[in-house]
């Protein structure tokens, strides 16, 4: 079926492109409808097309969408740094809550509650200090951390007045890097539960 | 221990201490019922809780007070508002129906026969209703536990524990139709009673239907243990990984390498700006860019001034003042003098003085322009003359 270049594919093009995910339980109805767009089969095969003919791989996850390269135009030690954030910054929210993940809500306040109320959390907050600027207060920190999130759209701010945020699909993402890394046997053996 | 005498004694005391045992059955969850505060709901007259007590409704313990568990069974059971899915119940019940079958079958006296008749037939709507109760409340039960539990073992414990429910009551179902369909056939066709069979009809409806639900819940139990279990795995693994981390060993021992190695999604990339060069035609033609200059400019706080361009000196022809005139008609004061005159409109234009002299033409021209704009003042017949080759519609005042 011949199909015209799909509505909005300048906008998909812009947020994918800038490293941010488009999510399908978004409460920004606008990324909404680009999900829907990009969900119609035959819009994403064409868009795949697309896409790959400027050299950006465009990558379906549960219920999320990204880009990727052919070839990638970072270097490891850049990765591996991101990735080392990613795994602090999810380790810390993990221990604010297992079941943080796609769906969960959360207010930077709710967590510097908790700080006081639990040590682990406190430790691996200072652990995270590094992403903030100098002598910020804790709650700054968790801010701070928030921010990085959303500007990933990996969590959203769903209602301005509590500041709740909404953590979206592409969390996802996150999740399976980590299921990723393998550890072998031997030494998962050798770690302390 | 002192029982109620009868059915009536047993209501009105319900009735006498229906706030304090709606009260405390409201509480009967915090577990925190004092003696005090029952004083209080009873007027402090400690006989009417000892009359309570006495007859096993109330039980004290130390300075606390609950209801009975019998009492509590009996006022959940009926408000359907049970926690727990019973199941031993219909099992109790499928046993009384058989029973009640056999003294059924060696029972002569048509009376008697009847009564069991009848107790076989209110087991049965019983047994309908508590498997679909116990449907409803597995269903709820999954649902609770899986969206409040915090606990994420109990969680897990709990559901495969809810499954086994599930699986019992599946049991139990099964049981039922095997006792309708197969092990008491025979009683089924011997027994013709009308109601016994919109009974069993209605009960088989409702196995069916609980069935279908409990497919539905089973799925559902499945799919939640399946999202704990991958939570619970990825929270192990972040573990795992984090610790490797802090370690420094991370690199070393795990293939983390090579997985981003395989991987460029673009979320590893400093956020890119596009430098796309300005267009020179937009920038010399755009109006709302020259502002956009300016503020940068302004900015920018160079102390660069440029200097006015000086245009030439005006000439002279610009500078005098000449008058030019122009000829209006007052068509409104044409009109008002139409209206005191008996001629037609075009006689009258073309007889009018005006101020300056009109041609023949202009003439003509003033008689269109009235006709047209004050048509509702006039009367135009359906009458032509002609002067001059001009066909002109004879029109008067109204």
């Amino acid at each position: 079926m011949e199909i015209n270049t799909p509505k909005y594919t300048a906008e998909i093009f812009e947020t994918l492109s800038k490293g941010q995910f488009i999510s399908s339980n978004s409460t920004n109805k606008f990324i909404r409808t680009l999900y829907s767009i990009l969900d119609d089969e035959d819009n994403f095969e064409y868009l795949f097309d697309y896409f790959n003919s400027i050299n950006f791989i465009l990558e379906k996850g549960d219920q999320y969408f990204y880009f990727s390269r052919k070839e990638s135009k970072t270097n490891l030690e850049r990765k591996l740094e991101i990735a080392y954030k990613w795994i602090d910054i999810l380790d810390f929210l993990k221990t604010y809550d297992n079941a943080f993940g796609p769906g969960f809500k959360f207010s930077p306040s709710e967590i510097s509650i908790r700080l006081d109320v639990d040590v682990d959390l406190k430790t691996k907050l200072k652990g995270l200090r590094r992403f903030a600027p100098k002598k910020s207060s804790y709650i700054e920190v968790i801010k701070k951390i928030v921010e990085t999130l959303e500007k990933n759209h990996v969590v959203e701010l769903e209602n301005d007045a509590s500041q709740t945020y909404k953590v979206l699909s592409s969390f996802t993402y996150l999740e399976e890097l980590i299921l990723t890394i393998n550890i072998p046997e031997e030494i998962a053996d050798e770690i302390p539960e | 221990m002192i029982t109620f005498s009868n059915i009536k004694e047993l209501i009105f005391a319900m009735k006498r201490e229906e706030k304090l045992l709606s009260e405390m059955f409201i509480k009967r969850k915090s577990l925190s019922f004092s003696y005090d505060m029952a004083m209080r709901m009873v007027n402090q007259d400690k006989a009417r809780i000892e009359f309570l007590i006495n007859r096993s409704v109330l039980r004290k313990n130390d300075h606390f007070l609950v209801i009975d568990d019998m009492f509590l069974q009996f006022f959940e059971n009926i408000l359907e508002v049970n926690e727990e899915i019973n199941i031993s119940y219909v099992n109790e019940n499928l046993q009384h129906i058989k029973d009640n079958i056999l003294y059924f079958f060696n029972e002569r006296n048509e009376n008697r026969k009847y009564s069991y008749l009848r107790t076989i037939k209110n087991t049965f709507r019983k047994v309908g209703d508590i498997t679909v109760r116990n449907v409803i409340d597995l269903r709820r039960h999954v649902e609770t536990t899986f969206k409040n539990e915090p606990n994420y073992k109990n969680k897990k414990s709990k559901l495969e524990h809810l499954d086994q429910k599930r699986e019992s009551i599946i049991n139990i179902i099964q049981q039922t139709e095997q006792l309708i369909y197969e092990d008491e056939d025979t009683f089924f066709r011997a027994a013709v009673d009308d109601e016994l069979n919109r009974l069993v009809i209605d009960l088989k409806l409702k196995l069916s239907e609980s069935m279908h639900n409990l497919i539905e819940i089973e799925k559902q139990i499945i799919d939640y243990l399946n999202q704990i279990k991958y939570q619970s795995g990825v929270v192990k693994k972040l573990r795992k990984i984090k610790y490797l981390r802090d370690q420094f060993i991370i690199e070393a021992e795990t293939n983390i390498k090579d997985v981003l190695n395989t991987r460029s999604p673009l979320i590893f990339e400093p956020n890119p700006s596009y430098p796309l060069k300005l267009s020179l035609y937009e920038l010399q033609n755009n109006n709302d860019i020259l502002e956009s200059i300016k503020t940068v400019a302004g900015r920018i706080n160079s102390d660069y001034r440029s200097k006015p361009e000086l245009a030439d000196s005006i000439s002279e022809e610009y500078l005098t003042s000449g008058v030019q005139d122009n000829m209006l008609i007052d068509l409104l004061e044409i009109n008002e003098g139409f209206k005191t005159t008996k001629d037609d409109l075009f006689t009258f234009i073309m007889n009018y003085e005006f101020v300056k002299t009109l041609s023949f033409e202009e003439r003509v021209t003033v008689f269109c322009q009235l006709v047209s704009q004050y048509d509702t003042d006039l009367n135009i017949t359906e009458d032509y003359k002609s002067v001059n080759n001009v066909e002109y519609v004879l029109v008067y005042t109204k």
